[in-house]
């Protein structure tokens, strides 16, 4: 068995990234858990990837005109980020404040607005709803652009409310009216983007978002029952205040980091699975004035937290990039990144194009036999390649423990290598006895390195691989 | 009453190019080379999942279709020599020699492919590693007059010259910043008395040689200022020695006299191209998309301008890999004014 603290440090990071390398493990370890909690959550001021030398190799990534582009460079860049959690809050908000290239003037646009969690996902939640507000992907998907003084379209307003900080309800009651909705949209009137330069001849430009004050109902509007003339940032406040919200954010993150809840339409009529750690982070909300990342802090470093290990089934972005990072290839620019990327795609999970502004379905709705399949064939294809240089480590690691290794040695080694992994008695028993075919092994030699890739493909094929 | 110089300087012209994966256009275009008579050449590197926009497009000046060759190999492993004869994965560079043949350095494959004028695969070199005449991320490739040819391997952080077959003459260079030091060098351009410009990319700075690799002189340092650089990629140098460089992070151009000495710049003037308009006329409704699109002068601007080339005519071509165009300039004979010399 690993270390208690090993196991703990390899929770954090599946959770706050997306996994790491046992060396990384071990330093994060060493440097105590909550000062890599506070690394994490701080990720501003660290040195990021080196765009001038990924432009230079993957020239499209200059202008990202297309979804693929763009799959490919969020792909590389989840899998090389120093700062895991940014990207993983980036993912976080994109399944929740969702766009989707389905209805999208540009591929970069969705580019951006991930640019936008990156910057401010962690930072205070009303400030967010108000830069999503002025997001240019974001009102052109949900119609905003559409939305006029004198015809409102409700789509942004009515998504704002019950898709993006309330949700229709809570404890069995509804959080907002029918009216709320047509309120919230007259507040937002005005709030649009640029008429679009055309694609051809020379391909898109950005789109910028403007406010159009002639397009914009200054009426008195009664909100929530707060009643004012009211504009977009009137309304995010009122939205900020609500116990709702802070009910809403709560869950979200208690889904996303710690343990699988129900899907989010049934929030309305069923309880939060932990009551006091959603109270937790509620009041963590409202003390620390709305900011994410002090109920991120308080998250990780709870006991609900450390307790919920291998409680949440792995999203296909978390499969795939864990992996990568795990054998370290694509460590370098090369070719061979799109269809890495493509591989979330296969097991359900289209980045940047999500089914529709719901997002996805999370936890177990994640797997089926197509799916599933899709998981352990990419997955035992990665870790089963000895060239690779994570896979590598891990055989180097496990040989210099000894001129010979024991079948049962074998397997708990290969476990704490992926990220001290835990396996049910019978489970583990098969894995020994395959082990134990070979008779005594003996490190340094090929069929070493076989078994450990061999070992390493029957665990990522378990049941309990598919947890984070 | 003094006597004063002014310019060079430089008119606009008109564009060439459209955004297309095949035929009349360019797709993420990242090298250009003048041919004879009037042909351009110009190595598209795509993307990943659309190879078949990856190829070498042939056009005029005047923006004649002439056609297009050595296609996007779908899959191949680094230095692999089993990617197809004439295909192309990471295309660097194209440069044509005295005998109008066209070389295309590929720095996925390590490998120079060399097609006729008009397209037929003729020949191939190049064998990944760091020895002599070994290449690693082979980038810019220019000839001088003789054919002999000068390529800028960018991760072995040296120049080396070669018979236009391959075979190694030479070599200098080794990774830093001092003086005949690299970091991942890119462009390259020999001018008419032989010596060597090599855009000196992570520097940010022009390093000028001898054809024996004598370190003659250096010029720009980090920054947006005038002369300064942002990962200064193509470079070209014409027939009077004016030197030009494009200041890829800066979105410019930059122009300097031979000794250095900056002149000017150019941001991008962009107008519809004869390509474009046909395009744009197959599609109706964007020309009234136009009408309203706001912001519309950015389209004037340079976006990834990568490469750059002149001819002897005064022209001078700036390769955008973003927008897939070119921008074409002519340069204006120096002014002279004041009192008779």
């Amino acid at each position: 068995m690993a270390g208690n603290d090993i196991a703990l440090m390899a929770h954090l990071m599946r959770r706050a990234g997306f996994g790491a390398t046992y060396d990384e493990l071990e330093a994060r370890a060493a440097k105590g858990y909550e000062a890599t909690v506070e690394d994490l959550i701080h990720p501003e001021g660290q040195p990021d990837l080196e765009m001038d030398i990924l432009e230079r190799y993957f020239t499209d990534w200059r202008d990202l005109i297309a979804l693929e582009n763009n799959q490919a460079y969020w792909t590389y860049r989840m899998i090389n980020t120093k700062h895991p959690l940014r990207e993983k809050i980036a993912l976080f908000w994109h399944g929740i404040l969702c766009t989707g290239n389905s209805k999208c003037e540009h591929g970069k646009q969705i580019q951006l607005q991930l640019d936008m969690f990156r910057r401010h996902g962690m930072g205070s939640f009303p400030n967010l709803l108000l830069e999503l507000s002025r997001d240019p992907a974001m009102v052109f998907y949900l119609d905003n652009c559409m939305s006029h003084k004198d015809a409102i379209n409700e789509n942004y307003g009515r998504e704002l409310l019950e898709l993006f900080s309330m949700g229709v309800g809570m404890d069995g009651n509804p959080n907002y009216s029918e009216d709320d909705v047509k309120e919230c949209a007259r507040a937002f009137t005005g709030w649009t983007i640029t008429n679009a330069i055309p694609r051809y001849p020379y391909a898109r430009y950005e789109s910028q978002f403007i406010y159009n004050s002639y397009d914009h109902d200054d009426g008195e509007k009664n909100f929530l029952g707060e009643s004012g003339r009211w504009n977009g940032e009137d309304v995010i406040d009122i939205i900020a205040r609500q116990p709702a919200t802070a009910r809403f954010v709560s869950r979200h993150l208690y889904n996303f980091f710690v343990a699988d809840e129900p899907q989010v339409p049934a929030w309305q009529n069923t309880t939060p699975n932990d009551p006091d750690a959603i109270k937790m982070l509620e009041d963590e909300y409202f003390r620390s004035n709305y900011d994410v990342r002090s109920m991120l802090r308080v998250l990780f470093n709870s006991d609900f937290f450390k307790n919920a290990r291998f409680a949440k089934v792995k999203s296909p972005a978390e499969v795939v990039i864990g992996t990568m990072r795990l054998v370290k290839d694509f460590t370098y620019p090369k070719p061979g990144v799109h269809p890495i990327g493509m591989e979330i795609r296969y097991m359900g999970q289209d980045l940047m194009n999500p089914p529709t502004v719901e997002g996805w379905h999370t936890g177990k709705e994640w797997i089926d036999s197509g799916t599933l399949v899709e998981r352990i064939n990419f997955t035992a294809d990665q870790v089963g390649n000895v060239d690779l240089p994570g896979v590598q480590a891990i055989i180097r690691r496990l040989g210099s423990e000894g001129a010979t290794m024991s079948p049962e040695r074998l397997v708990d080694g290969c476990l704490e290598m992926v990220g001290a992994y835990e396996l049910s008695q019978e489970t583990r028993d098969k894995l020994i006895s395959h082990a134990q075919k070979g008779g005594e092994l003996r490190t340094g030699t090929e069929e070493f390195a076989g078994s450990v890739g061999q070992m390493l493909q029957l665990i990522v094929a378990t049941q309990e691989y598919q947890f984070a | 009453m003094t006597t004063k110089i002014l310019g060079p300087t430089f008119q606009y012209s008109h564009s060439i190019g459209r955004s297309e994966f095949s035929g009349p256009g360019f797709r993420h275009p990242v090298a250009l080379a003048r041919g004879e008579g009037d042909l351009i050449y110009v190595a598209n590197r795509s993307y990943e999942y659309r190879p078949d926009g990856k190829r070498v497009t042939v056009c005029t000046v005047g923006e004649d279709y002439i056609g297009e060759f050595a296609r996007g190999a779908v899959v191949a492993g680094e230095g692999e020599a089993s990617a197809a004869d004439g295909s192309i994965i990471w295309p660097t560079s194209v440069a044509v020699d005295k005998d109008g043949s066209v070389y295309v350095t590929d720095e996925w494959l390590n490998r120079v492919s060399i097609f006729t004028r008009d397209g037929e695969w003729i020949g191939k070199w190049g064998t990944q590693g760091d020895g002599d005449g070994e290449i690693n991320r082979p980038s810019g490739i220019a000839f001088d007059k003789d054919d002999v040819l000068y390529m800028v391997d960018s991760l072995n952080s040296r120049i080396q010259k070669f018979t236009k077959d391959g075979k190694f003459l030479g070599k200098w260079g080794r990774a830093g910043s001092g003086d005949g030091e690299f970091n991942m060098p890119w462009g390259i351009d020999v001018d008419s008395a032989g010596d060597v410009y090599v855009a000196d990319w992570r520097n940010d700075r022009i390093q000028k040689f001898s054809p024996d690799g004598q370190f003659l002189m250096k010029f720009g340092t980090s920054g947006s200022g005038d002369g300064e650089f942002n990962r200064p990629t193509g470079i070209a140098v014409d027939k009077d020695g004016t030197i030009y460089v494009t200041d890829w992070g800066n979105e410019r151009l930059e122009v300097f006299s031979p000794d250095g000495s900056y002149i000017s710049e150019m941001t991008g003037d962009g107008t519809i191209s004869k390509w474009g308009k046909e395009k744009l006329d197959a599609n109706p409704e964007m020309w009234q998309e136009r009408e309203i699109a706001q912001g519309i002068e950015r389209e004037k601007l340079f976006w990834g301008a990568i490469a750059v080339d002149v001819d002897d005519e005064g022209r001078i071509f700036v390769l955008e890999s973003a927008r897939a165009r070119i921008q074409v300039y002519s340069k204006q004979a120096p002014v002279f004014y004041g009192g008779r010399l």
